[in-house]
């Protein structure tokens, strides 16, 4: 009658065993080092490849499947953002700017995780670690694509986003998410998982995409938060990918420990930097605010990535060389970079402004150690020469850290009146650098990092002009050729928010839409 | 009202309460499912309902498609039950794991006895036989309170077949209800009654590697159990005990486990003594963790290892396991879930150490 039938069914980890583990062969007509050359010259030890654990079980067919009806239904939300002029309920036209950095500087760098993943996925030995590695690659280009296809609609009507990719490669402060990406991208594969799949995607994540996408849900960006759940999905897969990477190395060869330790330390700083520009875009560029970086930094930062680093201490890794002087600069990192990025609007392809009375206050309460006493007299002077039709802008070009690309204004730990400087010499050059950190990164492979492109030498060494142009000419006015060469329109993608175009016309449309 | 989840391909069946998600009601009995957000946001937790019913409660629609839906689909960090139910969720079959349906058992006190000044000794001879794995332990009811406590059986299947009693090792927790009542009030000839059995903790015997055993206060019950267990079988794998407790006077069943060891070639026993260093020639002086290293020159590899003890026992000895290049897949013990667990913040490196 009820006889229970004995079970033939695979479970869901033989069939993804079966699906992915047999993909692999042993070369024979090439000896395997020539075929896979990347896999030993980090320094890593792996005796065993089967070690390693499929942190997710997705096979290519069911990917196909799943991803194509999450594209359904992210583009039935964006062609209905468009064509109800969706970009009419933002909270306001300033909001834009968050997204400008965004398209700018984080979408291009999709695009290089695509990149880097398809190497790694070839030079891995081991299926389990390819397969995981090639859909990744997948994602990265679809992540690329969707943002773009998520943001593109903005350009119709707001500026400063129009020629994002060609400005990736050329535009000052998008060096530094640049360089970081190809320091990564040029790093050996285990390095680059260490770099993005674990110190990024991982320990850092949450620092910049839930600032982002609730930025966007908080000022009515329906169109970018929708990207935002699209992605998600595949960011929970890539964060266990770098767990398991980690966990891979440490358990496969006690020599791998240092190595891994000493990516740590570097990634972690190098990712943490870039941060500086979410922190500023936290404070300073959502009208209706998420949270602080600092609160952000507290929970994803000092909570979340102390446990990690605490279980970490099992396999003999510490927190990270730079971990306490992150933890120090919560309180000021925001508000230095928002001075700067202020001061140097006329060459940035967005725009900035000094916060309202209210949104002083408010920054007034979520930092009350720092910012009545050395950022809010600041900008209350910068509103005085904005008023007087003076605005500061600096038209020196600023010193860069050869590391991490941004320029010198982080302060020393523990003394936020004084500007942090470090330097080291090397073959007889000398270099310069804002942080410990970054020296230290630097000193350990100075033969990488001196053939940084730090975009303010090379406009000096004359390389940021279009062909033709004459420095020498009678009236030549470097800035608006350099300008000219980044493909900036002057007085429209550039420049202070309140005398901007998007202002206007942000202002214009939605009083047309919401009055007779 | 509650409904009862049955947890496939591990066979395990659950209690899950009204409103309580499957992946906080999985957790709570120590079933390790894959999860991520917690919010159902990413997708990292999706399971196959196989029957029964549930409510697929706040899931998004991008990390639950409809066409997921359609085919039964769930995620388990926001699925609560409408009905009984049976899942299949992405997790490791244990093929040294038996599916045995929990009863309730009565039994009457056989024995109560001093095992140490603060741990005794109960036997209770059950009204019908009670099938478990070495390892495994039973909620005692105590009569009055309405409340149970676990307690790890301490004598091997076979014995408890042979005696058809059960042997439970009781510490005295300073001020606890559970436990003062068995210490002060428990008695010969008493009716009780006690569910079971419990747990997840046993041995992989199909693994045939050498095992270390490390256990320390009352925890000694379910590595005996284990011990003796494996031993009557036949077991011919290298078996080391690490056994500690603070004092000589605490170290209960030491004769009969040094003794053990003289008879069994293939069976070490190390005990250690964390209060009184030095004192004893033939203990180390120390913790079990320490002790552990010590015998083994730090290096645990190519074992595995069980583990039976207070938190702190099984943190220091995780630690230490790790440090002798001894890894999570190798590691077990049988971990109570408690409040504060569920309050400390974990980063998701580990499933279950």
């Amino acid at each position: 009658m009820d006889t229970r039938v004995e079970k033939k069914k695979l479970s869901l980890r033989e069939r993804y065993h079966l699906m992915t583990r047999g993909l692999g062969w042993e070369p024979t007509y090439q000896p395997t080092e020539k075929v896979f050359p990347f896999t030993a010259y980090e320094g890593i030890k792996i005796h065993d490849w089967d070690k390693w654990e499929d942190p997710f079980r997705l096979t290519m067919d069911a990917y196909w499947k799943y991803q194509g009806e999450k594209e359904k239904k992210l583009y039935a939300v964006i062609d209905a953002f468009a064509q109800n002029n969706g970009f009419l309920s933002l909270t306001d036209a300033r909001y834009l700017n968050a997204i400008k950095i965004f398209i700018q500087g984080v979408t291009p760098l999709e695009y290089y995780a695509h990149r880097g993943f398809a190497f790694a996925g070839r030079h891995f030995r081991g299926e389990g670690l390819r397969v995981a590695c090639q859909m990744q690659s997948l994602d990265e280009l679809r992540h690329t694509q969707t943002e773009l296809h998520s943001i593109s609609v903005y350009n119709k009507f707001f500026n400063g986003f129009h020629n994002p990719l060609h400005w990736f490669d050329r535009v000052w402060y998008l060096s530094v998410p640049k360089s970081f990406f190809e320091d990564a991208n040029s790093s050996g594969p285990f390095e680059f998982l260490t770099a993005i799949s674990f110190s990024f995607e991982y320990v850092l994540t949450n620092l910049l995409f839930v600032p982002f996408m609730s930025g966007a849900a908080y000022n009515g960006d329906l169109s970018t938060v929708t990207f935002g759940f699209s992605a998600q999905s595949d960011e929970s897969r890539h964060m266990t990918l770098g767990i398991e990477c980690i966990k891979f190395m440490l358990e496969q060869d006690p020599d791998n420990v240092p190595i891994v330790q000493r990516w740590i330390d570097k990634w972690f700083w190098r990712g943490y930097r870039v941060l500086t520009l979410v922190g500023m875009m936290m404070d300073y560029m959502l009208p209706k605010r998420v949270m602080s970086w600092r609160e952000a930094w507290e929970i994803y930062g000092e909570q979340n990535g102390g446990a990690l680093f605490q279980d970490l201490g099992r396999y003999g890794i510490r927190e990270p060389a730079g971990f306490r002087d992150a933890c120090d600069g919560k309180d000021h990192i925001s508000h230095q970079a928002w001075l700067t990025f202020y001061t140097y609007d006329p060459v940035a392809a967005f725009h900035t402004w000094v916060p309202s009375d209210a949104e002083l206050d408010w920054l007034s309460a979520k930092y009350p150690e720092s910012f009545d006493r050395y950022y809010r007299p600041r900008l209350l002077y910068l509103r005085e020469q904005q008023a007087a039709g003076t605005p500061v802008a600096n038209k020196n070009l600023p010193l860069l850290c050869n590391v991490c690309q941004i320029p010198m204004f982080f302060t020393e730990p523990g003394d936020p009146r004084r500007i942090c400087y470090r330097e080291s010499v090397y073959e007889g050059e000398r270099y310069h650098f804002c942080s410990d950190h970054c020296k230290s990164i630097f000193d350990h492979e100075p033969e990488k990092y001196v053939q940084s492109w730090l975009p303010v030498h090379q406009i000096y060494q004359g390389n940021c002009f279009k062909p033709g142009t004459d420095p020498t000419a009678p009236g030549f006015d470097p800035i608006k050729a350099v300008l000219d060469y980044y493909e900036i329109n002057n007085g429209r993608d550039n420049l202070w928010y309140d005398n901007s175009e998007d202002r206007r016309n942000f202002e214009a449309w939605t009083a047309e839409a919401r009055g007779n | 009202m509650s409904h009862r989840l049955n947890i496939e391909p591990l066979g395990v069946e659950v209690e899950v309460e009204d409103g309580q998600t499957i992946l906080d009601a999985a957790l709570r009995h120590g079933i390790y499912l894959p999860h991520a957000c917690g919010h159902g946001l990413c997708g990292t937790c999706k399971i196959q309902v196989l029957s029964g019913e549930v409510d697929i409660g706040n899931a998004n629609p991008f990390a639950l498609m409809d066409f997921e839906r359609e085919e039964g689909k769930a995620l388990a960090c926001c699925a609560t039950l409408c009905d009984d139910t049976v899942i299949e969720a992405d997790i490791d079959e244990e093929p040294d794991a038996r599916v045995i349906p929990i009863h309730d058992f009565s039994g009457t006190v056989s024995a109560v006895w001093n095992l140490t000044p603060t741990i005794k000794g109960v036997r209770i001879a059950l009204n019908e036989p009670l099938e478990f794995q070495a390892g495994q332990y039973m909620l005692f009811h105590i009569p009055g309170l309405g409340e149970t406590r676990a307690f790890s059986i301490a004598n091997s299947p076979a014995e408890v077949e042979r005696s058809g009693e059960i042997e439970l090792n009781v510490r005295l927790v300073p001020g606890g209800a559970g436990t003062t009542y068995i210490h002060e009030r428990l008695k010969v000839g008493d009716t009780v009654e006690v569910t079971g059995p419990y747990g997840r903790f046993f041995v992989r015997k199909s693994a045939r590697m050498p095992m270390i055993f490390m256990a320390g206060g009352s925890g000694l019950s379910s590595c005996r159990s284990m011990i003796r267990d494996l031993l009557e079988e036949g077991c011919d794998l290298p078996i080391t005990l690490v056994y500690g407790q603070r004092n000589r006077a605490e170290l209960y069943y030491h004769e009969e486990l040094r003794r053990l060891a003289e008879d069994v070639p293939n069976f070490t026993y190390v005990p250690a003594l964390s209060e009184e260093r030095g004192e004893h020639e033939d203990a180390f002086g120390g913790f079990v963790h320490e002790a552990a290293a010590q015998h083994f020159g730090g290096m645990f590899a190519g074992h595995k290892a069980y583990l039976c003890g207070p938190p702190l026992m099984i943190e220091a000895c995780v630690t230490a396991l790790m440090k002798g290049r001894l890894f999570e897949r190798d590691i077990y013990f049988e971990k109570f879930i408690s409040a504060a667990d569920v309050q400390r913040l974990r980063s998701p490196l580990f499933k279950k150490i």
